[in-house]
C-alpha cells in the first residue's frame, strides 16, 4: 500500500490548514493506502477531543470527527510530546486513539514512511 | 535529461500567490522540471486556487498567472480543488446536461478540476511528491 506522511502544524479553526490536511488524509486512506498524520506545533490541538462551535460562529469544522474516521479507516496518528507540554495538552485530554512521541522518534518515523510528504 | 521511464512529480500548492513565495517557487521548480523530462502534476489546494486566475497583472510580484498558463502550454497538468474554487467563487460545480460545469470566465485556460480524489491518483502517479506552503 502506497504511504503518505501528512504533517499538521497548524490549529484547527484559526486556519483551513488542520482540516485540509485531514480531509486529504481521509482522500487518502479510504482507497486503500497508507496514511501517518504528525501533529507538531500548533497541530497538536487537532488532538484535542471535545472539539465545539456550538454558536456556529467559526464556520471552519472541528476536526475532531475527520481524526476519528481517519484512525477509524486504519491511519496512524501522531502528537509531538513536547508541543503539547509546552501548550498544557495532557494526554487525557486526547482523542483517543492518537499516540504520543517524542520528537527524537518522530523524525526517523516521517523519514521511514515518507516516500510523499504534504506540510499544513 | 531522464532516463529510462519518463518520472512524474506531483506538486501541491497550498498558499495564493503574492502573499508568499511559495507560487512562485513551485511554479519556477515546475518549469525547471519539465525542462530536465519529467511530467508534472500539479494540484491547487485551498487559498492556491487562486493561482488560477486568469489576468492577473502583478506590478512587481512574480506573475503567477502567466507562469501557470505557460506551464499548461509546456504540458505540465495542472489541477484545481474543486470545492475550494465552488467555495471562492471561480466556477459554479452544478450538474449541467450530467456533467459538472466547470466553465469559468476567471480561470487560466487548461486547469482542470477534480475532487479530493483526483488528489489522490495524482498523489498515487507521482514519483516524487513536493510540497508548497501550508506550513
Amino acid at each position: 500500500m502506497a504511504k503518505l506522511v501528512i504533517e499538521i502544524s497548524h490549529a484547527p479553526f484559526g486556519h483551513e490548514n488542520a482540516y485540509s490536511g485531514l480531509f486529504a488524509a481521509m482522500g487518502w486512506v479510504s482507497v486503500g493506502n497508507e496514511v501517518l498524520v504528525v501533529l507538531r506545533g500548533d497541530g497538536v490541538h487537532v488532538a484535542r477531543k471535545g472539539q465545539a462551535d456550538p454558536l456556529g460562529e467559526i464556520s471552519l469544522p472541528p476536526t475532531e470527527k475527520q481524526v476519528v474516521d481517519v484512525l477509524g479507516e486504519g491511519g496512524r496518528i501522531v502528537a509531538d510530546r513536547r508541543s503539547l507540554e509546552v501548550r498544557g495538552v495532557r494526554k487525557d485530554m486526547l482523542i483517543e486513539g492518537i499516540e504520543v512521541l517524542d520528537t527524537d522518534d518522530i523524525f526517523p518515523l516521517m523519514l521511514e514512511e515518507g516516500e510523499r510528504v504534504l506540510t499544513f | 535529461m531522464v532516463e529510462g521511464r519518463k518520472k512524474t512529480v506531483g506538486m501541491m500548492l497550498f498558499s495564493a500567490p503574492f502573499s508568499s513565495q511559495y507560487a512562485d517557487h513551485m511554479c519556477r521548480l515546475a518549469e525547471k522540471a519539465l525542462e530536465k523530462g519529467y511530467n508534472v502534476e500539479i494540484f491547487l489546494y485551498g487559498d492556491a486556487v487562486h493561482a488560477q486566475m486568469s489576468e492577473q497583472r502583478p506590478k512587481t510580484f512574480f506573475p503567477v498567472g502567466d507562469a501557470i498558463g505557460r506551464l499548461v502550454e509546456k504540458g505540465a497538468a495542472v489541477y484545481s480543488c474543486e470545492i475550494c474554487s465552488i467555495a471562492r467563487g471561480y466556477i459554479k460545480g452544478e450538474l449541467k446536461d450530467g456533467k459538472k460545469d466547470y466553465s469559468s470566465t476567471k480561470v487560466i485556460a487548461g486547469i482542470r478540476f477534480c475532487s479530493i480524489y483526483g488528489f489522490v491518483e495524482m498523489l498515487g502517479r507521482a514519483d516524487k511528491v513536493l510540497s508548497f506552503g501550508g506550513s
